[in-house]
């Protein structure tokens, strides 16, 4: 009896449905029910290769963060209007989770049985990631280019061996910007607003590796990530109070902006030094615009904040990346908001990036190979970043080298003394030094070459 | 809002807990002939019901189809106690074939439809009651001889059954291999029973610590017969209190004890959080699905939260009455956690998605850090040494077995199925790896397939006043202990009947398609849900 006769019978009445599924077992059971091993590359086709994200595309978290699946699709759609990877189209299937967990859970189990992705790639957040991380690596699935910079995802490949980064870590960035603060700011009250979680833990941990240490309670105020929405206002009473001058952040962009806020209520203006994640000029003015602030007046908030970054400024229009992303962006975005800022830059360059590791994984791709190419080759990996990919057996970090910059009024970010100076270290306990790296160039047709 | 907790449970009350029960010797003795009768001609076919008694007066009941089709199903029942207090006292063969909890049903209609016979019989005959796994054994193989004479058509032998039953049924087949032809269990307690037992008391010690120092948790069990039980009963009542009073805030007080974390700003409903994620207990509830939010469930490790507090109490109660029967086996102090690491007990994964909900780093440093050093208890040697060696098996039984568990099972947590699969992949590599060396004999075959239950994706309804609505329908699948809908049900009796014939599991590719058919029955042969948090080795 085959498979289609079972099907039809089985919808006549329950009286049958016993008889007739026990004539359709005896027929199905030729092999044992092990997971099919060896069989083709789940996601892959002739004609199509099928990804997965997650991401808040909705609620409270999803303000900026919400256009960077729109954006890599836009790559993808490029990528495909091009012929595709091997004569594949890329297909990616975007989930949203809402940042919250139990959904990242539930849609990472539907893109993987449903879906039948290859792999996921570019998904957001490390609270909703660190809920599926395990068991996507145990399903040796790829999971790559990680929108989150919490060290632990990446620094013991043993562990996770299937994941990598898409950004520098916390840690790395961390301890560059604490060795500005040292040679730059050594005379201030230096002090400390983070998020008792991952992040900020290796916020912390990279600041005090580069020698800048705070006192609990005192110049060091910390919240529970999450319940920053119901305000700061006494964590930065507390900086205000013990004299803090320069305010380092280690927290997401809506805590920034809250935070920002707060202080702004209490005449508080210390200078920022923001990790770049939680300086998104995007997801910053839309939560204090939520909270009856106009635009103009939140880029005023933001200007002179010091932050991070491995990529170009989405500002930067003579960027030649830039340029040819935008052009992609405006010709292919389909989203609801295109509108062209860093998480757009950021999506792009994922796809961009994810493109690379799929032509160098060649032809016959399969997950193991995937893996197998990115950490052995990262330098075939082309991006729009500054700094080089880190991907090695030891480590699947992402971008080792940031420069430092000011927002200037405009909500752009500048090299901080006008030159761009790159700093490179590692997520342990490294020296930072200074980087030289010349970013290969994007070629014509905008796709990447990975020789 | 009212904590909803298993009726036997809640029902605890002096008035109820009457010293009856003393120890019945067995009675040595022949088993009589079956009695049988006509059964009700509702179903299409007719039936044949037949009742009698084993050799130790223990009851058991046969349903014959008279469309029988040559397979015979023997149920094997999970735990059930002779003490009144927390349940009613057993009063013979109550089940006769899987049943549902929450459904209030059982499939036995549709399987004397389908032509399956049926077999059952009662596991707590007087004297042989709480954790009697070793009697059992010996009861099932009467009970199947007796079948096997009166019915010389039985061709095939299902042998299944649910939660303790995991530690009979597995021993069994693997001392008398001929007498089954598929295995099936539900939310078993696969060997060993010490894995799931020391997360109870854990939860016991931790609420203990955190919450109300005159609880004694396992170190209350061992006494013998109706003073242990009443002891333990006594245990509980502490707890369910607890519990209780925490079900009307939601745990949002501070943490008034111990003396280190008060003032902290720590609610008491964090703590809560960590003793259900350092002991296991699922993050979904009958009505809680770690999902959803409103203006009082502000985020969704609150709703976890509530979640561990509609379980806990049933995982504790079972933790109670299972480990009160296991303390009369090993003797008192079975118990020891001197050399436990709580901080390696709370899940990486686990730390960053409920990070709220314990109240940060911080939060989780200070309670871990109290837990390290709070004084521990040191059990007996010689207790936690038989506690140790309970219903050890070799999980080298070659029949095709299906399990079947909900993804958020509060009594016999998921991880025992994970267990029981992990076993049998050792021992099925090892065989496979000799055999590879000489490429003699039958090759080894993989024939172990774990089927999960999945609960829909989000649940939890809320009332008028916006606090969690424990009253209402439960969850459609996926939770409490042997609750599954009548279609999961008829589909993991198929699937052992099918493999009684065949001697192998059903493939992925068909596990899949009925899993289309079946809802939240899970497709998906790679699931995985959390691990148990001990592993005393087999």
């Amino acid at each position: 009896m085959n498979a289609v006769k079972n099907r039809a019978s089985l919808s006549r009445s329950p009286r049958k449905f016993a008889a007739v599924i026990s004539a359709a077992l005896v027929g199905a059971l030729a092999l044992s029910a092990m997971p099919a091993q060896g069989a083709s590359t789940p996601g892959v086709s002739d004609t199509e290769i099928v990804l997965g994200m997650q991401l808040p595309q909705t609620g409270a978290a999803s303000p900026g963060y919400n256009k960077v699946d729109d954006a890599m699709r836009a790559y993808f759609d490029y990528v495909n209007s091009k012929g595709g990877v091997y004569g594949r189209k890329i297909t990616l299937v975007a989930k949203d989770d809402t940042y919250r967990a139990g959904l990242t859970v539930s849609t990472a189990s539907a893109l993987i049985n449903k879906d039948k992705v290859f792999a996921m790639v570019g998904s957001i957040g490390t609270q909703t990631h660190i809920s599926v991380i395990k068991d996507i690596n145990r399903r040796g699935i790829p999971d790559l280019f990680v929108l989150s910079g919490y060290s632990g995802f990446y620094t013991d490949p043993k562990k996770y061996p299937t994941t990598f980064g898409s950004l520098g870590t916390y840690v790395v960035e961390a301890k560059i910007l604490g060795k500005y603060i040292k040679e730059n700011l050594a005379t201030k009250n230096v002090g400390i607003l983070y998020q008792t979680d991952d992040f900020g833990r290796n916020t912390v941990e990279g600041l005090a590796t580069a020698g800048v240490t705070f006192t609990a309670k005192k110049n060091a105020a910390t919240f529970i990530a999450g319940t920053q929405a119901g305000g700061l206002d006494a964590q930065m009473q507390q900086l205000k109070d013990n004299n803090v001058e320069v305010v380092v952040i280690g927290a997401v962009a809506s805590a920034f902006a809250t935070a920002v806020g707060s202080a702004n209520k209490i005449g508080y203006k210390p200078q920022y030094i923001v990790i770049s994640v939680g300086s998104d000029a995007t997801t910053f003015q839309t939560i204090l615009f939520t909270k009856g602030i106009p635009f103009a007046t939140s880029a005023a908030l933001l200007a002179g904040t010091i932050s991070a970054s491995h990529a170009p400024s989405p500002g930067e229009a003579d960027d030649e990346f830039v340029t040819a992303f935008k052009k992609i962006n405006d010709e292919f975005n389909k989203g609801p908001s295109k509108t062209w800022d860093n998480n757009v830059l950021q999506g792009m360059n994922i796809g961009y990036t994810m493109t690379a590791a799929l032509m160098g994984a060649g032809k016959d791709l399969t997950r193991p190979g995937i893996i197998k190419y990115i950490e052995n080759n990262p330098a075939k990996l082309s991006s729009a970043a500054l700094a080089p990919l880190g991907y090695s057996a030891k480590t699947h970090e992402a971008y080792t080298g940031f420069w430092i910059g000011k927002y200037d009024a405009a909500t752009v970010l500048k090299p901080i003394d006008g030159t761009r100076k790159l700093w490179t270290t590692d997520s342990a306990k490294g020296p930072v030094t200074e980087l030289k790296y010349t970013r290969p160039a994007i070629a014509a047709d905008a796709l990447p070459k990975v020789g | 809002m009212k904590l909803s907790i298993r009726k036997s449970i809640a029902a605890l009350g002096a008035a109820a807990l009457v010293a009856t029960g003393v120890l019945v010797s067995v009675p040595a003795a022949n088993a009589a002939e079956p009695t049988c009768t006509t059964g009700p001609v509702a179903i299409a076919a007719g039936f044949e019901t037949c009742t009698g008694t084993l050799a130790n007066g223990a009851g058991y009941q046969f349903k014959m189809p008279f469309n029988f089709k040559g397979t015979m199903f023997f149920w094997e029942h999970g735990i059930r106690w002779t003490y009144p207090g927390a349940s009613p006292v057993p009063t013979g063969v109550e089940q006769i074939a899987p049943s549902s909890v929450n459904g209030n049903f059982d499939i036995s209609k549709q399987m004397l439809l389908a032509g399956y016979g049926l077999a059952a019989y009662d596991g707590t005959v007087k004297g042989l009651r709480g954790w009697n796994s070793a009697y059992r054994i010996e009861m099932i193989k009467e009970v199947i001889d007796i079948a096997s004479a009166k019915y010389p058509k039985i061709e095939k032998k299902v042998l299944y059954g649910a939660s303790q039953a995991g530690s009979t049924i597995t021993p069994f087949v693997e001392k008398y291999p001929t007498y089954a032809d598929s295995v099936g269990i539900m939310a078993g307690v696969t060997p060993s029973i010490a894995d799931a037992i020391q997360s109870a008391c854990d939860i016991f010690y931790i609420l203990s610590v955190f919450a109300d120092p005159t609880i004694k948790g396992c170190t209350a069990f061992g006494l013998k017969g109706v003073p242990g039980h009443m002891a333990s009963l006594g245990e509980l009542q502490k707890v369910v209190a607890l519990l209780g009073a925490w079900s009307t805030n939601l745990g949002a007080p501070g943490l008034e004890y111990p003396a280190a974390l008060k003032g902290s700003g720590i609610p008491q409903r964090s703590s809560l959080l960590l003793t259900g994620l350092l002991t296991g207990v699922p993050t979904k509830s009958a009505h809680m699905d770690g999902i959803s939010t409103n203006a009082v469930i502000v985020e969704h490790s609150i709703n976890a939260t509530v979640a561990i507090l509609e379980n806990i109490g049933s995982a504790i109660g079972s933790g109670v009455l299972a480990g009160q029967s296991l303390s009369e086996i090993t003797g008192a102090g079975f118990y020891d956690n001197t050399k436990t690491n709580w901080a390696s007990l709370l899940d990486e994964g686990d730390a960053g998605r409920y990070n709220l909900g314990l109240s940060g780093d911080d939060g989780i440093n200070a309670m871990l850090g109290v837990l390290a050093m709070a004084p521990r208890v040191t059990g007996d040697a010689a207790a936690i040494a038989k506690f140790k060696a309970l219903d050890k098996s070799s999980f080298t039984s070659k029949h095709p077995t299906i399990l079947l568990h909900n993804e958020a099972d509060r009594l016999v947590f998921p991880g025992q199925t994970n267990r029981y699969v992990d076993r049998k992949r050792e021992v099925y590599e090892k065989a496979l790896s000799s055999w590879e060396k000489t490429r003699t004999g039958k090759k080894p075959i993989w024939n172990t397939l774990a089927l999960w239950t999945l609960t829909p994706e989000t649940y939890t309804k809320f009332t008028a006043a916006g606090l969690p609505d424990l009253t209402g329908p439960v969850a459609a699948s996926g939770v409490d202990h042997e609750s599954f809908t009548k279609k999961q049900l008829k589909a993991w009796v198929d699937m052992l009947a099918v493999s009684a014939k065949s001697g192998k599991v059903p493939t992925s590719a068909y596990v899949q398609y009925i899993a289309e058919k079946v809802p939240y029955l899970n497709g998906d042969l790679d699931y995985r849900p959390a691990d148990l948090k001990y592993n005393f080795g087999y």
